[in-house]
């Protein structure tokens, strides 16, 4: 007890004559929390956990059924001057005991406020299961029995064999996983493709199942006492939950850390597992089961479970690990001690850590869980509201009313009524309506940088294929792709073999008709005139063909940039005439092609876009400068690369059916921007980003309503 | 003979519901609101009327049909209940008749108001000297002839035993036995008392009473658990020396002092019992403290009644503690154990705290400015100031029972309460009490003239004014009444007065012994009479032969008090029942409510305008008095509702200890 209460109380006579003892059932241990001494009290028969400093067990042990309270006080008293709590810690400390039903006592209680209590409780647990309907629990089955048959494989598996096939499994999927890593990655723009979400359910069952499982074998291994096993209904969606509270009175707190941790384990053990059989599978319902196994099992356990902020199983094994019970209370109860004490200048104010290094952790903690829980909460409820908009409207008002308007109420009221606050009353509403008055302008007047962005790709703004003249199986590429060339560079050289023997035979022609001419020359004039049209023809027809053969090196036309994507795959193709065969850019001028859905469309025709920057992705820390741009005013649905559809892992919805991936979902605006030159940056055809369009300063307020409204509008037309 | 009825109606009580927070208490408080709407008091005026119609219509029935007729009147009540409408005007019309006959007053019918108010359970507000005597027997003998317990609750014993003498031809009369409970009585003559159909008694008789009988019962206290004994081990149903007969109805007269102003303090049945340990401990913080001076060691906070250590004080503390032993180990102990010693040094005053008499400390009222022997402050403070005052040390009192009279009158299953100043309280009359308020017309135009407050600016000067005052009044012979807030400032006038030369009567809590008949002569002619706060509340000041003719009783208010209901109590106290009067209060800006309830910087500004005679300044003086009472009126009802809250909660935490134990 931090503050001890007076020595001295109005109300102890109620209790002096009273012959009270701690219940015969309740059991006793000692305990050491970040190394000071407690004794806990936990009585099995109700499960009800009680924590005592040592000064006060002092007492409690004491406490006989046969014995006045006032009695033993007294003798403690005489014994343990110094440490004996006084009378009001008395007081509380048995009214405390009595509320966790830990108290044994003869004389008839009132029966009366004894139920009024009980129904008080039972209203505030349905009050909490309906608050969190986010988290509501349904028990269904007590696994007691079960587990207890089953304990000797519980033995195997929570001890050295099984942490063998564990270390052993996890290794070898490690080594399995990395050397398949691309190859993970590559499946990984699928996870969230909604013909996966199926798999997807069923997988988190199993893996939730394991995971339940691994708490409670790890309980049962150390003695715990699992009886409650149930559904939980995590955001609506049904998973398995196991109640493995009884580890909480486990005096390792190594055991109780591992406890937490053992459905980690668990989960971890199934990726391997997982990672395995999707290595060793073809593509199939096994192989895609299996990657979503080793997905969600490694990183919804990372990023949710082993997550001391969220108050899953990371939160309690931080806890246990740094010896802080109820380490959210606590944090809770020091950062408003923080206030009271250095907002409010309340020097009275206690707070609940013992020394520095605890008060450091509780600040550390209370500030990032508040932040990340209003983060976690606000990510739930956009999810929430894009299923299903009546419940996140409800949730919204049940976030508003728990978050926003009861703390509200509850500030006005401590404000103006908590005793705590007779001496700063001033000071603690002048620093509060300060800070409120700072917050609301910073939402709701402070302009903050308003923008918005859009995906695109860069193409440059003057291209000119290069086509080949004659057709011709492809020699060689005399200069490779993304090669500067000068006009009239020979680019790709041609084969083609008929073409000789057509030129041969022109010649052949060609000659025999000259001798044909020579021969009629001298001797029949009269034939001379139509045999020199025949040599003119022949001639023709001959230089023609040899055109074409110099036509066989493709040439550059223009200066540019050479760029042949699929080059190096030609040699040896058959070109017919008139094939693209690359393009010749210019570099010096590029284009933005950017694709801006319809929800943000607004701001571009609002003319309120102050300018525009573009990052491409691998340099997005420089901003390209946009010298202007041009909206094409109309919708569009195809894409101009399919490099920002979602079938090549762009974030542009394109539809199912269209096998180019061109095809998008919803229309789109067109976007042209003409980019400033930048000698840092390479520009090549079909690099994509982003484009950034910036808008005037607004504040937040403004800005989250506009974002709102736009996600209203888009989802249900409303 | 006991029928079992009896016996449960015995120890019966209405545990109160907790007081609504939050929209339920915002909804109650509206309830409130529409409940004590001016058209309710329109209704029981015309009921009222029509009752006085057929009371005076009663004139022609012979004593014997009369008597007959309230033979069957207490019949009905005891079979039907005082709910129904039809037959309490029945009833008051006959009692009005009766009390004709019986005691020559017929009541008015603001008083049948009044009594119909009380009747259903009401907080009735009349103007002073209205007649409230009258008023609350119609409604007591209603309560009586249904056959529960009926109190009467005045504001101190000489009002319980004249009201009852006054009134038992009446009672008498409708066949009801009438009985006082007054404080020199013993247990054999409270039985009898009480067994009477109509008890008038004081707030803290009945609650001692409630509580011993209590304690006495024990475990008993349940009428079942009673019976049942009484089953096995015939004859010992109820235990000896239970006095009551059990709480149902009371009718509170001064209910704003009863139920609002004193109802925090708790009372407390106590013995005194044996404890060298704290006698010790007190004997070394009063050493300790002998070295410690102010704003050196500690500072004082008066305004909110606590001490301060400074860091001085801290090291001294640290220094002299490690060599004690006990209790002064812990740290917090030590700090708490010397602030109590320095708190009676510094923040109990003689003679407006407690008194010395006869080598003993006896408290002071604060609101009253009564005396109050056998009562003593608890936790060693009352042993702390025995030390200061050098008196010897007595035994710390330990207590038994503790109940405050808040949470006692919410026991009842029917409370109504008459007061002549409430308006300002109804609402705490109304989340309390569930009273709801309803103001009683005059039955005459008050004629009182009230003058403008006279501002000074230090209490030197306002003495003076105040004695140039009284001797202005004093020339022209008219009886003078002087309202005092302490019975140290009532001394210090005292003082003034006989240097002047002038002879007067001081009532206060250290000369409280004929009390009432003081402020009952306070009316003749050429009397001047100091009294404290509400010494004698209840009773009235009859006007001496020819003092009407000089313009009736002066009052002068030396302070304005802490609330306006006290202002107004005292002015109340001339120009009754039509009579004329005039009041002024007496205002300097270093009175305690000034300096203590209003902002710091209204008091220096104020003071800056009066002396450069800023027009208004004395208006805005008594603005700032107003407000100042407002805020300490506020603060007053949060810290009772409070100590409320925590009494419910203590309750219910210590429901353990057994059921309705206090």
């Amino acid at each position: 007890m931090n503050r001890a209460g007076r020595t001295f109380s109005d109300s102890w006579y109620r209790i002096a004559d009273l012959k009270v003892s701690l219940r015969p059932t309740v059991a006793v241990r000692k305990h050491y929390f970040r190394g000071a001494l407690w004794y806990i009290l936990h009585d099995p028969f109700n499960n009800q956990f009680f924590r005592l400093r040592p000064a006060s067990w002092a007492f409690v042990s004491r406490l006989r059924p046969d014995r006045p309270v006032s009695e033993v006080w007294q003798r403690c008293l005489e014994r343990h001057p110094d440490e004996t709590p006084g009378q009001e810690d008395v007081i509380h400390l048995l009214t405390q005991l009595f509320s966790s039903s830990l108290l044994f006592f003869e004389t008839p209680a009132d029966t009366e406020k004894v139920f009024g209590r009980y129904e008080k409780r039972r209203t505030q647990e349905m009050r909490s299961r309906l608050m969190s309907v986010l988290f509501m629990r349904i028990p269904l089955w007590d696994p007691e029995q079960t587990l207890q048959k089953i304990s000797g494989l519980i033995r195997l598996l929570v001890g050295p064999v099984g942490g063998m096939v564990w270390a052993v499994t996890v290794l070898a999927a490690l080594k399995v996983f990395v050397d398949g890593f691309d190859r993970a990655m590559d499946q990984a723009q699928g996870v969230l493709a909604p013909d996966n979400l199926i798999f997807l359910y069923l997988a988190l069952l199993v893996i939730k199942g394991l995971h339940e499982f691994g708490h409670a074998f790890a309980c049962k291994r150390f003695g715990g006492e699992i009886h409650t096993m149930g559904i939980m209904l995590l955001i609506l969606t049904p998973m398995p939950y196991i109640d493995t509270t009884s580890s909480w009175s486990f005096r390792s707190r190594r055991h109780r850390a591992f406890v937490g941790a053992a459905g980690i384990l668990a989960e971890i053990f199934m990726a391997a597992l997982a990672t395995l059989v999707w290595a060793h599978t073809g593509a199939g319902g096994l192989h895609s089961l299996a990657y979503n196994i080793m997905f969600l099992a490694s990183f919804s356990t990372l990023v949710f479970n082993a997550n001391p902020l969220l108050r899953f199983d990371g939160y309690y094994i931080f806890s246990d690990l740094l010896d802080i019970p109820n380490l959210h209370t606590q944090a809770r109860a020091h950062l408003k001690y923080l206030a009271q004490r250095y907002l409010f200048g309340i020097r009275e104010a206690s707070t609940p850590a013992e020394d520095a290094h605890e008060a450091f952790w509780l600040t550390g903690f209370g500030v990032a869980s508040a932040l990340y829980r209003v983060i976690v909460f606000v990510g739930i409820l956009f999810f929430v509201a894009d299923m299903y908009l009546p419940l996140g409207a409800l949730m919204v008002c049940a976030g508003l009313i728990t978050w926003g308007v009861m703390p509200l109420v509850r500030m006005v009221g401590y404000l103006a009524v908590s005793p705590d606050l007779v001496k700063n009353r001033c000071r603690a509403v002048s620093i509060t309506l300060l800070a409120g008055g700072l917050l609301l302008i910073l939402l709701l007047v402070y302009p903050f940088p308003s923008r918005f962005t859009a995906p695109g790709v860069l193409a440059a703004e003057s291209t000119r294929h290069v086509f080949n003249d004659t057709a011709g199986y492809v020699d060689q590429l005399l200069v490779p792709s993304s090669t500067w060339v000068a006009t009239g560079t020979p680019l790709i050289r041609l084969r083609n073999r008929e073409l000789t023997f057509e030129i041969r035979e022109a010649m052949a022609q060609y000659e025999e008709t000259l001798a044909l001419y020579k021969k009629a020359a001298l001797e029949s004039a009269g034939e001379l005139d139509s045999i020199l049209k025949r040599l003119t023809a022949h001639e023709m027809h001959l230089d023609n063909l040899r055109r074409k053969e110099s036509h066989l090196i493709v040439r550059a036309h223009q200066r540019g940039l050479w760029v042949s994507p699929q080059g190096h795959e030609m040699v040896g193709v058959w070109l017919a005439r008139g094939r693209q065969v690359g393009d010749l850019v210019d570099p010096e001028r590029f284009q933005f092609s950017a694709v801006v859905p319809q929800k943000m469309a607004a701001h571009l025709f609002e003319g309120r876009i102050l300018g525009a920057v573009v990052r491409l992705y691998g340099q997005a820390q420089i901003d390209l400068g946009v010298d202007d741009y041009q909206i094409i005013p109309f919708e569009q649905k195809r894409l101009p690369s399919a490099a920002l559809g979602w079938r090549s892992g762009g974030g542009v919805a394109t539809s199912m059916a269209d096998r180019t991936g061109l095809e998008t979902v919803e229309p789109f605006f067109h976007i042209y921007a003409h980019l400033k030159p930048d000698v840092s940056v390479a520009f090549f055809q079909g690099r994509s980003g982003k484009i950034c369009f910036v808008l005037p300063d607004q504040p937040l307020v403004g800005q989250a309503i506009r974002y709102m409204r736009q996600l209203i509008q888009k989802r249900y037309q409303l | 003979m006991m029928t079992t009825s009896r016996e449960y109606q015995r120890t019966h009580i209405v545990m109160p519901a907790s007081i609504p927070g939050g929209v339920d208490g915002v909804i109650s408080g509206l309830v409130g609101r529409y409940r004590r709407n001016p058209v309710a008091v329109g209704g029981l005026k015309r009921e009222a009327e029509m009752i006085d119609r057929r009371g005076h219509a009663l004139g022609s029935l012979s004593g014997g049909a009369l008597h007959h007729r309230l033979q069957e009147l207490k019949i009905r009540f005891r079979r039907e209940g005082r709910d129904k409408r039809p037959l309490v005007q029945d009833a008051l019309a006959t009692l009005s008749e009766a009390a004709y006959r019986t005691l020559g007053m017929r009541p008015y019918p603001v008083q049948l108001m009044g009594a119909l108010a009380l009747n259903r359970g009401w907080l009735a507000e009349m103007a002073t000297g209205e007649g409230k005597t009258l008023t609350v027997t119609l409604p007591a003998v209603l309560a009586g002839w249904t056959g529960r317990p009926c109190h009467v609750i005045t504001a101190n014993d000489y009002l319980a035993a004249r009201d009852v003498a006054e009134m038992r031809p009446l009672f008498d009369y409708c066949g009801l036995s009438t009985g006082c409970v007054t404080g020199e009585m013993m247990p054999e003559e409270r039985k009898a008392s009480y067994d009477c159909g109509v008890v008038y008694t004081t707030s803290k008789e009945i609650l001692a009473d409630f509580l011993r009988d209590r304690l006495k019962m024990a475990p008993f206290h349940h009428a079942s658990r009673r019976l049942i004994r009484g089953l096995h081990r015939p004859g010992a149903q109820t235990p000896d020396g239970v006095v009551m007969r059990g709480i149902d109805t009371a009718f509170v007269d001064e209910a704003d002092s009863v139920l609002i102003d004193e109802a925090v303090t708790p009372l407390i049945i106590s013995v005194a019992r044996e404890n060298p340990l704290l006698k010790e401990v007190i004997l070394t913080a009063h050493e300790m403290a002998e070295s410690l001076e102010r704003f050196r060691h500690y500072q004082v906070d008066e305004k909110r009644r606590d001490i301060f250590l400074t860091e001085a004080g801290h090291d001294v503390l640290e220094r002299s503690a490690h060599r004690l032993k006990g209790m002064w180990q812990g740290k917090s102990r030590q700090v708490e154990l010397l602030k109590q010693t320095l708190c009676a040094r510094e923040l109990y005053h003689r003679d407006q705290h407690y008194v010395v008499q006869e080598g003993t400390i006896i408290i002071v009222d604060a609101f009253t400015g009564r005396l109050m022997p056998h009562r003593t402050w608890s936790h060693g403070l009352h042993q702390a100031v025995e030390m200061k005052e050098g008196v010897a040390m007595t035994d710390p009192a330990e207590t038994l029972a503790r109940l405050s009279f808040q949470q006692f009158f919410r026991f009842f299953r029917h409370l109504a309460g008459m007061t002549g100043t409430g308006q300002e309280a109804a609402s705490e009359f109304w989340h309390i009490y569930t009273l709801p308020y309803v103001s009683i017309p005059t039955h005459r135009p008050c004629i009182r003239t009230l003058a403008r407050d006279a501002v000074f600016l230090n209490r030197d000067q306002k003495w003076a004014a105040v004695v140039a005052e009284i001797v202005r009044a004093h020339r022209m012979d008219r009886p003078v009444l002087v309202g005092t807030r302490s019975v140290e400032e009532s001394e210090v006038l005292a003082e003034r007065l006989t240097s002047e030369g002038l002879v007067f009567k001081v009532l206060n809590a250290v000369r409280h012994a004929d009390e009432a008949q003081i402020v009952a002569g306070a009316g003749e002619k050429g009397s001047i009479t100091i009294a404290t706060n509400m010494a004698g509340r209840g009773t009235d000041i009859k006007l001496g032969s020819g003092v009407v003719e000089l313009g009736g009783l002066h009052v002068i208010a030396t302070e304005r008090h802490e609330t306006g209901r006290v202002d107004r109590q005292l002015f109340g106290r001339c120009a009754r029942q039509g009579n004329p009067g005039s009041a002024q209060a007496f205002i300097s800006l270093d009175d305690e409510l000034i300096r203590n309830k209003a902002p710091g910087w209204a008091s220096t500004w104020l003071s800056t305008a009066l002396v450069a005679k800023v027009p208004g300044a004395c208006a805005m003086v008594k603005k700032v008095c107003l407000s100042a009472q407002r805020a300490a009126e506020r603060q007053a009802y949060r810290q009772r509702k409070n100590v409320l809250k925590n009494d419910a909660w203590m309750a219910e935490a210590l429901s353990f200890t057994g059921s309705e134990s206090f």
